[in-house]
C-alpha cells in the first residue's frame, strides 16, 4: 500500500473542510441591512430612464425593498425588454453579471460596501417616442367592441375593485381600465402577467369578446419607424397550450400595418409592425383583438420607436 | 453470534438517550418553525379523529355506524390514519387534559418528532450489532444531524416516521431470520403500522422477498426444487398479521373496503403533478428529470456522510464477492466478520434502492423534493457507519504511538459530525432553504436555479415582523400557508389573535409571499393590487430571499 493508505486522512479533512466551506457559503451573501445602505449611493446615482437591476437576479426582492418603488417603479420591474434603457446600473453582489446586459459596455465602476455598482451604457437604445401603455386613459385611448355593425363602448372607470385570482385565478384586474360588455374580465386595462420564465411583464390587457373584436382607438399617435410590442397571457395558466389563437391585428390613420397571431404556449412573443411610411407624422392607431369563442385572455406591450 | 453482534445494557441506554435527546432537541427548536401547508390539512384530520375517538368513549354503538365513521374519517382519506390518529391523542392528552404542551401545535407535532427520534435509536441498534458502537453512533447521528431530516422531523406530517417505519420494519424482518417467531409477529405487526403510516411501505416486501432470494444464492434454486424451501416465518406474518392490522387502524376502510382501497392506490399512482424548480426549469408534467433524486440528495446531504456512504457502498459490495472479499478485508478474521454481516448488507443495499426505485422513472413527480426518498437515508446512513468503520480500521495503523492509534477513532468521529451539526442547526429554521457546500450553500443553489422553500412554513420566520407591523384586526394574505396552518399559528399565541389571515389579496392589508418561480405570478397581482414592488419586509436565509412581506 506504501504512501497511499495515507489517503484514508482524507475523510477526517473532508468533514473539516465542509465545516470551513460551509462557513465561507453562509457569509457570502450580503445581508439585508448591506442592501438597505445601497439606498443613498444608488439614490445619487439614478438618473431617470435608468435601469437599476441585481445580479444575481434572485437578490432582486432586496433590491426591491432596499430602493422602493420610487428608485425601482413598478414600470422598470416589469419593463416589456430592456432596449429602451439608455444605461443600466447593475448591482453586482456575488461577482456575478445580469445577463440582460453583460453585453452593454461598462463605463464606471463604484464600490459600495461589499458590492460592486457598474454602470453600463447601452450601445444601441431604442429611441421609444409613445408607450401605448402610458397613454391607456380616456384622453388618448377610447375601447370598443365591434361585432357587424354593433358597436358597444367599453366604460373608464378609476375606482374598479381590484381582483386576483391568487395561484391558479386570473392576473390582477386594475383599479383603472375600461369596462367591457361580457363579464369582469371583459376589460382593457394595465395589468402584469408571467412571462415562460415567470418573470414580470406590465401590458395591456385586452380580453377579445366572445364574438367580434375588440378595438382600440388611440388618438393622435406620434408615428415612428415600427409598432414594436410583445404580447402574451399568463404562462403558468396557459402553458400547455393547444388553445386557438389570438389575433392583434394594428392600423394606421385607419391602414393596416401589421397583424400577429398569438399561440399560448409561445409566452411573452414578440411582434414588429412596420410604420416607415407613415414616420414622422402623427395619426390615429387602432388595434383590434379577435379570437376564436372560449376564454382567451390576452395581454400585450406595444409602443411607437 | 459474535460479541459485536448482541447490544448490552449500555447500547440500550445510548439508544434511549438518542431517542430523549433527538426529541429534546426538536422540541427546542420547534416554535419558531411555521406550520407547514400539509399540516394544516392533518391537524383538519387529527381534530376529526380525535372526536370520533371521543364519541367512541361515549356511544361506541353509534361511532361505530358506517355514516358516523364517514362523517369523522373522511377528511384526508388520501392518506392513511395511524400517525394522524396518534396526532389526535397527543393533542387529546398532552394538550387537552394532562397540558402538557401549551402549544396545540406542539402537541399535533409531538408523535411526529417521537416516532422520528426512534429511527435515530433503532439505527444506532443495528449499527452496533453489525458493525460496533462507534460505527453505530455514526450512522445514527449522520441521520440525525441531515438539515432536511432535522426540518422534516419537526412536523406532524408523515415523511421521517414513514422512514422510521420503514427502518423499523426492515430491522424486525432482520431479527426475524434468526428464527424465533414472536420477532415474526412483531414484523406482522410493524408492517401493517407502517402500511398505516405512507404508501411508501408498498414496495418494501419486495425487498425482503428479494433478499431472502439473494441470501439463499445457490440453495434457493435446489431447495424449491426439492420442495424443502423454508420460507421465513415473517412472510407469513406479513400475509396475515399485517393486513389485519392496517384494515384495524383505519376505519375509514372498514366498509365498503375494496372500493376506497383501489381509490387509495389510484391516488397516488395517478398523482397529480404539482410544480417543482429543478436547475432553474419549472417542471409540472413529464418527463421529469432522472437526475432529480440524484442532484437532490448530492445538494443536501452532507458531504462528508455522502463520502463515508460511498466508502460503505464500496466495501459492501465487496464483502458480497468472493475475489473483492479477500482483497479488501485480508484477514480471515475480517473476512468471516464481513461474511456475517452479508445479511445485513444485503437487505439495506435493497431497502436503499428500492426507495429510490421510483425515481428511476421520468414519470414519477417531484413536488416533495427529498422527502419522497428520504425513507432510503437509515440505510444510506448505515452504510455510511459501515464506511466509518473501515476507515477507522485503515486509519489506526498510520499513528505510531499506541495512544494516537487508539484516539484516532474517537477524533475521527467527532471529524465527520462536525460540519453536519453546524449546518443542521444552522439550517433551522430554514430546513427546506439549506444546501450543503457541494452547491454553494443558498446562494450557490439559488444560483443553479434549484428550489428555496414550498409548503408555506415559512410564515413562522416572519411572525415577528408580522406581529410589531400589522395594525389592529389586519387580514394578512398568507398566500401558499394553508389558513389551517395560520390558524393554528394564532391559537398557538405566535402570531397576534386580533389578525385575520385571508386568501383574498382584495381587503388584505399585509401579504405573505413564499417563493417559487411559478408562484411570482401571485406576487405580480400583488404589484397590481398594492400599487408597490417593494417589500416591506425580507426574510433571508445566508443572504437569499425566502420569504418576504407586502404592506398595503
Amino acid at each position: 500500500m506504501g504512501r497511499a493508505r495515507f489517503l484514508w486522512l482524507l475523510l477526517p479533512l473532508a468533514g473539516l473542510f465542509e465545516l470551513g466551506a460551509f462557513v465561507h457559503d453562509a457569509r457570502r451573501a450580503p445581508r439585508v441591512e448591506e442592501w438597505e445602505a445601497l439606498r443613498a449611493p444608488l439614490a445619487a446615482l439614478k438618473r431617470p430612464g435608468d435601469l437599476v437591476l441585481a445580479a444575481p437576479d434572485w437578490a432582486d426582492p432586496l433590491l426591491r425593498h432596499a430602493l422602493g418603488d420610487s428608485i425601482l417603479p413598478i414600470a422598470d420591474a416589469a419593463r416589456a425588454d430592456d432596449t429602451g434603457y439608455r444605461r443600466a446600473l447593475e448591482i453586482d453582489a456575488l461577482g456575478e453579471t445580469a445577463p440582460e446586459v453583460a453585453a452593454w459596455p461598462i463605463s464606471e465602476v463604484r464600490a459600495s460596501g461589499r458590492f460592486r455598482i457598474r454602470i453600463r451604457t447601452n450601445p444601441a437604445p431604442a429611441n421609444i417616442t409613445y408607450s401605448f401603455l402610458e397613454h391607456a386613459t380616456p384622453e388618448f385611448l377610447s375601447a370598443a367592441t365591434l361585432n357587424g355593425s354593433n358597436r358597444q363602448a367599453c366604460t373608464y372607470t378609476d375606482h374598479a375593485q381590484v381582483t386576483a385570482g391568487g395561484l391558479h385565478g386570473h392576473l390582477a384586474f386594475p383599479r383603472e381600465r375600461f369596462a367591457c360588455r361580457g363579464g369582469e374580465e371583459y376589460f382593457v386595462g394595465v395589468t402584469i402577467l408571467d412571462d415562460q420564465e415567470y418573470r414580470p411583464r406590465r401590458c395591456l390587457w385586452a380580453h377579445p369578446p366572445s364574438s367580434g373584436v375588440l378595438s382600440l382607438h388611440f388618438s393622435n399617435v406620434p408615428i415612428a419607424r415600427k409598432i414594436y410590442g410583445y404580447a402574451g397571457l399568463s404562462y403558468f395558466l396557459f402553458r400547455d397550450g393547444g388553445r386557438p389563437p389570438v389575433t392583434l391585428s394594428a392600423k394606421v390613420g385607419g391602414v393596416e400595418v401589421g397583424r400577429y397571431e398569438h399561440h399560448d404556449e409561445t409566452g411573452w412573443h414578440g411582434f414588429e409592425f412596420d410604420t416607415s411610411s407613415a414616420a414622422g407624422q402623427t395619426a390615429d392607431v387602432d388595434f383590434e383583438i379577435q379570437a376564436a369563442p372560449g376564454d382567451r385572455q390576452f395581454c400585450f406591450y406595444a409602443d411607437t420607436r | 453470534m459474535t460479541e459485536k453482534r448482541t447490544l448490552d445494557c449500555w447500547d440500550y441506554l445510548i439508544c434511549g438517550a438518542l431517542w430523549v435527546a433527538y426529541i429534546a432537541l426538536l422540541l427546542g427548536t420547534v416554535r419558531d418553525l411555521g406550520y407547514a401547508r400539509d399540516e394544516g390539512f392533518y391537524f383538519q384530520a387529527a381534530h376529526s379523529y380525535e372526536a370520533w375517538f371521543d364519541l367512541l368513549r361515549r356511544d361506541a354503538h353509534l361511532a361505530l355506524d358506517p355514516g358516523v365513521i364517514d362523517r369523522y374519517w373522511a377528511i384526508n382519506h388520501e392518506h392513511p390514519s395511524f400517525m394522524k390518529s396518534l396526532f389526535a391523542f397527543s393533542h387529546h392528552y398532552l394538550f387537552e387534559n394532562w397540558a402538557i404542551f401549551r402549544e396545540q401545535g406542539t402537541a399535533y407535532r409531538f408523535p411526529g418528532m417521537a416516532v422520528s427520534a426512534l429511527a435515530v435509536a433503532v439505527i444506532y441498534a443495528w449499527g452496533r450489532r453489525e458493525m460496533g458502537r462507534l460505527p453505530g453512533l455514526v450512522a445514527a447521528l449522520s441521520f440525525a444531524l441531515m438539515p432536511r431530516v432535522f426540518y422534516h422531523s419537526h412536523l406532524a406530517c408523515f415523511d421521517v416516521p414513514v422512514a422510521s417505519m420503514l427502518l423499523i420494519s426492515a430491522y424486525l424482518f432482520h431479527r426475524s431470520l434468526e428464527g424465533r417467531w414472536p420477532w415474526a409477529l412483531a414484523v406482522g405487526v410493524q408492517y401493517g403500522l407502517l402500511l398505516d403510516t405512507k404508501h411508501n411501505a408498498w414496495l418494501l416486501p419486495g425487498a425482503f422477498v428479494l433478499h431472502f432470494v439473494l441470501t439463499r444464492g445457490a440453495h434457493f434454486v435446489r431447495e424449491l426444487r426439492q420442495r424443502r424451501l423454508a420460507i421465513p416465518l415473517a412472510f407469513f406474518a406479513l400475509v396475515s398479521v399485517s393486513p389485519l392490522v392496517f384494515y384495524a387502524c383505519w376505519p375509514w376502510i372498514w366498509h365498503d373496503t375494496t372500493r376506497r382501497l383501489q381509490d387509495y392506490a389510484a391516488f397516488h399512482l395517478n398523482h397529480e403533478y404539482y410544480n417543482m424548480e429543478f436547475l432553474g426549469q419549472t417542471y409540472w408534467k413529464p418527463p421529469m428529470p432522472r437526475l432529480y433524486a440524484w442532484v437532490m440528495t448530492l445538494g443536501t446531504v452532507p458531504g462528508v456522510t455522502l463520502a463515508l456512504f460511498g466508502v460503505g457502498l464500496v466495501v459492501s459490495a465487496a464483502s458480497l464477492l468472493p475475489k473483492p472479499r479477500a482483497r479488501v478485508f485480508g484477514s480471515e478474521a475480517r473476512i468471516s466478520e464481513a461474511l456475517e454481516q452479508r445479511s445485513a448488507t444485503v437487505l439495506w443495499l435493497l431497502c436503499l434502492l428500492l426507495c429510490y426505485a421510483p425515481w428511476w422513472s421520468n414519470l414519477t413527480p417531484i413536488f416533495g423534493g427529498t422527502k419522497h426518498w428520504i425513507t432510503a437515508y437509515p440505510f444510506l446512513c448505515l452504510l455510511a457507519g459501515r464506511g466509518f468503520a473501515f476507515a477507522s480500521e485503515q486509519l489506526k495503523p498510520l499513528f505510531a504511538r499506541p495512544s494516537w492509534a487508539a484516539s484516532a477513532p474517537y477524533a475521527f468521529f467527532a471529524s465527520v459530525l462536525i460540519a453536519p451539526l453546524a449546518m443542521t442547526l444552522h439550517s433551522h429554521p430554514w430546513g427546506l432553504s439549506f444546501y450543503t457546500p457541494l452547491v454553494g450553500g443558498a446562494p450557490g443553489a439559488a444560483d443553479l436555479g434549484l428550489n428555496r422553500t414550498f409548503w408555506g412554513y415559512t410564515t413562522g420566520a416572519v411572525q415577528g415582523f408580522i406581529n410589531s407591523h400589522a395594525r389592529p384586526r389586519a387580514a394578512v394574505y398568507v398566500h401558499d400557508t394553508a389558513l389551517q396552518s395560520w390558524e393554528m399559528l394564532r391559537s398557538d399565541g405566535r402570531v397576534r389573535s386580533d389578525l385575520h389571515g385571508t386568501l383574498g389579496l382584495a381587503g388584505s392589508d399585509l401579504a405573505l409571499y413564499h417563493h417559487e418561480p411559478h408562484m411570482h405570478r401571485v406576487e405580480y397581482e400583488l404589484w397590481v393590487d398594492y400599487g408597490s414592488d417593494a417589500p416591506k419586509h425580507v426574510g433571508v436565509f445566508d443572504g437569499v430571499p425566502v420569504v418576504w412581506v407586502y404592506e398595503r
